[in-house]
Protein backbone atom coordinates (compact mmCIF):
# COMPACT_ATOMS: atom_id res chain seq x y z
CA UNK A 1 0.00 0.00 0.00
CA UNK A 2 1.26 3.58 -0.33
CA UNK A 3 2.33 5.21 2.71
CA UNK A 4 2.23 8.83 4.00
CA UNK A 5 5.49 10.59 4.57
CA UNK A 6 5.67 11.63 8.41
CA UNK A 7 7.62 14.92 6.81
CA UNK A 8 5.19 17.63 5.41
CA UNK A 9 2.49 16.71 7.69
CA UNK A 10 0.09 19.51 8.89
CA UNK A 11 -2.28 20.00 11.92
CA UNK A 12 -5.64 18.46 10.44
CA UNK A 13 -4.45 15.92 8.07
CA UNK A 14 -6.53 12.48 8.34
CA UNK A 15 -5.53 9.20 7.94
CA UNK A 16 -6.88 6.61 6.14
CA UNK A 17 -9.24 4.44 8.04
CA UNK A 18 -8.46 0.23 8.57
CA UNK A 19 -11.13 -1.57 9.65
CA UNK A 20 -9.75 -4.76 11.75
CA UNK A 21 -12.34 -7.61 11.88
CA UNK A 22 -11.58 -9.15 15.48
CA UNK A 23 -12.93 -12.81 16.05
CA UNK A 24 -12.06 -15.43 19.08
CA UNK A 25 -8.91 -16.22 17.70
CA UNK A 26 -7.58 -12.91 17.33
CA UNK A 27 -7.78 -11.77 20.60
CA UNK A 28 -6.45 -15.06 22.20
CA UNK A 29 -3.41 -15.40 19.59
CA UNK A 30 -2.68 -11.59 20.35
CA UNK A 31 -2.89 -12.52 24.06
CA UNK A 32 -0.35 -15.56 24.27
CA UNK A 33 2.16 -13.74 21.50
CA UNK A 34 2.41 -11.34 24.63
CA UNK A 35 3.01 -13.87 27.04
CA UNK A 36 -0.41 -12.94 29.04
CA UNK A 37 -2.20 -15.88 30.14
CA UNK A 38 -4.90 -13.78 32.43
CA UNK A 39 -8.12 -15.76 32.06
CA UNK A 40 -9.95 -12.84 30.83
CA UNK A 41 -8.14 -13.26 27.42
CA UNK A 42 -9.36 -17.20 26.65
CA UNK A 43 -11.52 -18.05 28.80
CA UNK A 44 -15.54 -17.04 28.66
CA UNK A 45 -16.60 -18.64 31.91
CA UNK A 46 -13.84 -17.24 34.24
CA UNK A 47 -14.54 -13.62 32.13
CA UNK A 48 -18.95 -13.88 33.36
CA UNK A 49 -17.17 -14.28 36.55
CA UNK A 50 -14.95 -11.88 36.80
CA UNK A 51 -18.05 -9.78 35.52
CA UNK A 52 -17.56 -9.33 32.25
CA UNK A 53 -19.91 -10.47 28.96
CA UNK A 54 -16.90 -12.38 26.84
CA UNK A 55 -12.97 -12.52 26.83
CA UNK A 56 -11.78 -9.15 25.90
CA UNK A 57 -8.88 -7.61 24.11
CA UNK A 58 -5.39 -6.99 26.46
CA UNK A 59 -4.34 -3.39 26.39
CA UNK A 60 -0.85 -4.77 25.25
CA UNK A 61 -2.90 -6.10 22.06
CA UNK A 62 -4.47 -2.93 21.97
CA UNK A 63 -1.21 -1.24 21.76
CA UNK A 64 0.32 -3.83 19.28
CA UNK A 65 -2.84 -2.80 17.03
CA UNK A 66 -2.31 0.79 17.62
CA UNK A 67 1.70 0.30 16.27
CA UNK A 68 0.35 -1.94 13.23
CA UNK A 69 -2.18 0.84 12.21
CA UNK A 70 0.39 4.19 12.25
CA UNK A 71 3.16 2.06 10.29
CA UNK A 72 0.37 0.78 7.83
CA UNK A 73 -0.32 4.24 7.65
CA UNK A 74 3.48 5.63 7.75
CA UNK A 75 5.46 3.24 6.53
CA UNK A 76 8.80 1.36 7.81
CA UNK A 77 10.65 4.30 8.43
CA UNK A 78 8.13 5.30 11.34
CA UNK A 79 10.04 5.52 15.03
CA UNK A 80 8.09 5.91 18.01
CA UNK A 81 8.61 7.86 20.14
CA UNK A 82 5.52 7.91 23.01
CA UNK A 83 2.63 6.37 22.68
CA UNK A 84 -0.21 7.48 25.25
CA UNK A 85 -3.66 5.12 25.55
CA UNK A 86 -6.86 5.75 27.23
CA UNK A 87 -8.96 2.33 26.70
CA UNK A 88 -12.87 2.90 27.06
CA UNK A 89 -15.55 -0.23 25.79
CA UNK A 90 -13.81 -3.63 25.54
CA UNK A 91 -13.09 -5.11 22.07
CA UNK A 92 -15.30 -8.26 22.12
CA UNK A 93 -15.32 -11.76 19.81
CA UNK A 94 -17.26 -10.52 16.77
CA UNK A 95 -16.69 -6.69 17.50
CA UNK A 96 -14.53 -4.88 14.01
CA UNK A 97 -12.06 -2.18 15.36
CA UNK A 98 -12.13 0.84 13.13
CA UNK A 99 -9.06 3.15 13.58
CA UNK A 100 -8.65 6.57 12.36
CA UNK A 101 -6.30 9.83 12.95
CA UNK A 102 -5.46 12.93 12.44
CA UNK A 103 -2.20 14.81 12.95
CA UNK A 104 -2.82 16.96 16.19
CA UNK A 105 0.67 18.63 16.18
CA UNK A 106 4.04 19.21 13.82
CA UNK A 107 7.57 20.08 15.88
CA UNK A 108 10.50 19.84 13.89
CA UNK A 109 10.22 15.74 12.26
CA UNK A 110 8.14 14.93 15.47
CA UNK A 111 4.59 14.46 14.41
CA UNK A 112 1.86 13.94 16.82
CA UNK A 113 -1.13 11.85 15.90
CA UNK A 114 -4.48 11.68 18.01
CA UNK A 115 -5.49 7.79 16.68
CA UNK A 116 -9.16 6.50 17.66
CA UNK A 117 -10.26 2.86 17.19
CA UNK A 118 -13.95 2.66 17.43
CA UNK A 119 -16.24 -0.45 17.49
CA UNK A 120 -20.27 -0.89 17.59
CA UNK A 121 -19.97 0.40 21.00
CA UNK A 122 -17.88 3.39 20.61
CA UNK A 123 -14.10 4.16 21.19
CA UNK A 124 -12.53 1.29 22.33
CA UNK A 125 -8.62 3.03 22.55
CA UNK A 126 -7.72 6.80 22.25
CA UNK A 127 -4.25 7.48 22.13
CA UNK A 128 -1.70 10.29 21.47
CA UNK A 129 0.67 9.20 19.36
CA UNK A 130 4.08 10.95 18.57
CA UNK A 131 6.33 9.54 15.72
CA UNK A 132 9.76 10.72 14.01
CA UNK A 133 11.64 9.22 10.86
CA UNK A 134 14.02 6.98 11.33
CA UNK A 135 17.74 8.20 11.33
CA UNK A 136 18.62 6.95 7.59
CA UNK A 137 14.88 8.61 6.69
CA UNK A 138 16.24 11.66 8.50
CA UNK A 139 19.36 12.10 6.54
CA UNK B 1 -13.52 2.71 52.94
CA UNK B 2 -12.24 5.21 54.51
CA UNK B 3 -10.42 2.56 56.77
CA UNK B 4 -9.29 1.22 53.54
CA UNK B 5 -7.98 4.38 51.45
CA UNK B 6 -6.11 5.08 55.16
CA UNK B 7 -3.73 2.36 54.22
CA UNK B 8 -2.97 2.71 50.71
CA UNK B 9 -0.43 6.00 51.76
CA UNK B 10 2.16 2.92 53.24
CA UNK B 11 2.44 1.38 49.27
CA UNK B 12 2.45 4.86 47.37
CA UNK B 13 6.41 5.11 46.03
CA UNK B 14 7.11 1.35 46.96
CA UNK B 15 9.37 -0.56 44.95
CA UNK B 16 5.77 -2.89 43.41
CA UNK B 17 7.93 -6.39 43.72
CA UNK B 18 12.12 -7.30 42.81
CA UNK B 19 13.17 -6.22 39.26
CA UNK B 20 11.64 -8.71 36.60
CA UNK B 21 14.98 -10.06 34.69
CA UNK B 22 13.58 -11.20 31.15
CA UNK B 23 13.63 -14.82 30.60
CA UNK B 24 15.90 -14.54 27.33
CA UNK B 25 17.22 -11.60 25.36
CA UNK B 26 15.13 -10.12 22.43
CA UNK B 27 14.79 -11.99 19.78
CA UNK B 28 13.20 -12.68 16.39
CA UNK B 29 11.34 -15.79 16.68
CA UNK B 30 9.32 -14.10 20.21
CA UNK B 31 9.15 -10.82 17.61
CA UNK B 32 7.67 -13.01 14.22
CA UNK B 33 5.22 -14.66 16.22
CA UNK B 34 3.69 -11.41 17.52
CA UNK B 35 4.18 -9.63 14.75
CA UNK B 36 1.80 -12.44 12.64
CA UNK B 37 -0.82 -12.31 15.63
CA UNK B 38 -1.21 -8.20 14.74
CA UNK B 39 -1.03 -9.46 11.05
CA UNK B 40 1.68 -6.39 10.99
CA UNK B 41 3.32 -6.49 7.85
CA UNK B 42 5.83 -4.12 8.60
CA UNK B 43 9.02 -5.36 7.31
CA UNK B 44 11.29 -4.15 9.95
CA UNK B 45 10.36 -6.64 12.04
CA UNK B 46 11.21 -9.80 10.26
CA UNK B 47 13.93 -8.79 7.30
CA UNK B 48 16.85 -7.10 8.09
CA UNK B 49 17.85 -5.60 5.16
CA UNK B 50 14.36 -3.86 4.87
CA UNK B 51 15.60 -2.61 8.77
CA UNK B 52 18.76 -1.30 7.29
CA UNK B 53 17.30 0.48 4.37
CA UNK B 54 15.51 2.17 7.10
CA UNK B 55 18.25 3.08 8.90
CA UNK B 56 18.64 0.33 11.93
CA UNK B 57 21.69 -1.79 12.04
CA UNK B 58 19.17 -4.83 11.73
CA UNK B 59 15.97 -5.90 12.68
CA UNK B 60 13.96 -4.55 15.42
CA UNK B 61 11.24 -5.35 17.97
CA UNK B 62 7.69 -3.50 17.97
CA UNK B 63 7.29 -0.93 20.63
CA UNK B 64 4.33 -2.51 22.13
CA UNK B 65 6.12 -4.94 22.82
CA UNK B 66 8.79 -4.06 25.23
CA UNK B 67 6.03 -5.81 28.01
CA UNK B 68 6.26 -9.27 26.55
CA UNK B 69 9.60 -9.82 27.55
CA UNK B 70 9.43 -9.08 31.07
CA UNK B 71 6.13 -11.76 31.17
CA UNK B 72 6.87 -14.15 34.21
CA UNK B 73 6.33 -17.29 31.65
CA UNK B 74 3.43 -19.86 31.75
CA UNK B 75 4.58 -21.97 34.56
CA UNK B 76 5.37 -18.84 37.10
CA UNK B 77 1.52 -17.81 36.27
CA UNK B 78 0.78 -21.44 37.20
CA UNK B 79 2.34 -20.68 40.79
CA UNK B 80 1.47 -17.36 41.11
CA UNK B 81 -2.07 -18.73 40.64
CA UNK B 82 -1.76 -21.21 43.29
CA UNK B 83 -0.75 -18.72 45.45
CA UNK B 84 -3.37 -17.00 45.32
CA UNK B 85 -6.02 -19.56 45.76
CA UNK B 86 -4.12 -20.58 48.95
CA UNK B 87 -3.95 -17.54 50.31
CA UNK B 88 -0.06 -17.27 50.10
CA UNK B 89 1.17 -13.65 49.81
CA UNK B 90 4.90 -13.10 48.70
CA UNK B 91 6.53 -10.31 50.74
CA UNK B 92 6.68 -7.46 48.14
CA UNK B 93 4.41 -4.03 48.41
CA UNK B 94 2.67 -5.24 45.09
CA UNK B 95 1.43 -8.13 46.41
CA UNK B 96 0.58 -7.34 49.47
CA UNK B 97 -1.89 -4.59 48.08
CA UNK B 98 -3.30 -6.51 46.19
CA UNK B 99 -4.82 -8.92 48.70
CA UNK B 100 -5.37 -6.00 50.92
CA UNK B 101 -7.74 -4.76 48.13
CA UNK B 102 -8.88 -8.49 47.50
CA UNK B 103 -10.04 -8.81 51.06
CA UNK B 104 -12.44 -6.21 50.26
CA UNK B 105 -13.80 -7.39 47.26
CA UNK B 106 -11.76 -5.88 45.21
CA UNK B 107 -10.79 -8.84 43.11
CA UNK B 108 -11.06 -7.76 39.32
CA UNK B 109 -9.15 -6.14 37.33
CA UNK B 110 -8.83 -3.96 33.97
CA UNK B 111 -5.97 -1.71 32.75
CA UNK B 112 -7.41 1.32 31.67
CA UNK B 113 -4.06 3.30 30.26
CA UNK B 114 -0.88 2.95 29.11
CA UNK B 115 1.78 5.48 28.79
CA UNK B 116 4.87 4.90 26.86
CA UNK B 117 8.48 6.41 26.30
CA UNK B 118 10.36 5.07 23.81
CA UNK B 119 14.00 6.34 24.27
CA UNK B 120 15.42 3.79 21.66
CA UNK B 121 14.40 0.96 19.46
CA UNK B 122 15.24 -2.34 20.98
CA UNK B 123 16.85 -5.66 18.82
CA UNK B 124 17.55 -8.82 19.12
CA UNK B 125 20.27 -9.32 21.92
CA UNK B 126 18.82 -6.74 24.20
CA UNK B 127 18.05 -8.40 27.51
CA UNK B 128 15.26 -6.36 29.33
CA UNK B 129 15.22 -5.73 32.95
CA UNK B 130 12.07 -3.77 34.60
CA UNK B 131 11.79 -1.89 37.29
CA UNK B 132 8.22 -1.35 39.06
CA UNK B 133 6.98 1.36 41.36
CA UNK B 134 4.00 2.12 42.92
CA UNK B 135 3.20 5.77 41.82
CA UNK B 136 -0.15 6.17 42.78
CA UNK B 137 -3.72 4.72 44.48
CA UNK B 138 -6.63 6.57 43.82
CA UNK B 139 -9.61 6.67 46.50
CA UNK B 140 -12.86 4.13 45.91
CA UNK B 141 -14.21 5.70 43.35
CA UNK B 142 -17.88 4.00 41.64
CA UNK B 143 -16.92 2.76 37.96
CA UNK B 144 -19.09 1.36 35.65
CA UNK B 145 -17.66 -1.80 36.41
CA UNK B 146 -18.48 -1.30 39.88
CA UNK B 147 -16.44 -0.01 43.53
CA UNK B 148 -13.09 0.42 42.92
CA UNK B 149 -9.35 2.05 42.84
CA UNK B 150 -7.27 3.03 40.16
CA UNK B 151 -3.26 2.02 40.63
CA UNK B 152 -0.71 3.65 39.12
CA UNK B 153 2.45 1.76 38.19
CA UNK B 154 5.75 2.69 36.97
CA UNK B 155 7.19 0.71 35.03
CA UNK B 156 10.99 1.64 33.87
CA UNK B 157 12.75 -0.61 31.42
CA UNK B 158 16.22 -1.32 30.88
CA UNK B 159 19.13 -3.37 29.58
CA UNK B 160 21.62 -5.19 30.46
CA UNK B 161 24.22 -2.02 30.80
CA UNK B 162 21.34 -0.05 32.47
CA UNK B 163 20.46 2.12 29.54
CA UNK B 164 16.71 3.35 30.13
CA UNK B 165 14.61 1.57 27.04
CA UNK B 166 10.93 2.47 27.81
CA UNK B 167 9.64 4.49 30.62
CA UNK B 168 5.80 3.50 31.17
CA UNK B 169 2.82 4.39 33.44
CA UNK B 170 0.71 1.72 33.53
CA UNK B 171 -3.15 2.09 35.44
CA UNK B 172 -5.28 -0.26 36.08
CA UNK B 173 -8.47 -0.15 38.11
CA UNK B 174 -9.14 -2.90 40.84
CA UNK B 175 -12.36 -3.47 41.17
CA UNK B 176 -15.55 -5.19 43.36
CA UNK B 177 -17.77 -7.03 40.60
CA UNK B 178 -20.66 -7.57 42.89
CA UNK B 179 -20.86 -3.78 42.95
CA UNK B 180 -21.72 -3.40 39.53
CA UNK B 181 -25.18 -1.23 38.61
CA UNK B 182 -27.07 -1.15 35.39
CA UNK B 183 -25.67 1.28 33.30
CA UNK B 184 -28.76 3.24 31.80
Amino acid sequence: MSTLDIRGRAVGDTLPELALPLDRTTIVAAAIASQDFEDVHHDPSKANDRGTPDIFMSINSTNGFLDRYVTDVFGPTTRFKKVSLRLGVPNFPGDTMTFSGEVTQVAGDDVTLKVVGRNARGAHVTATVTITPSQEAAK
Amino acid sequence: MKELEAQFEQFVGQVAEPPRVARYAVNEAMIRNWVEAHDDLNPVYVDAEAARATGRSGVICPPAMVTTWVMQGYRRWRAVQRQQQTGVVEDHAYFRLLALLAEHGFTSVVATSQEQEYLRELQPGDHVTCHFTIESISPVKRTGLGLGCFITLNKRYEDQHGELLVDERFVMLRFDPRTQEDVA
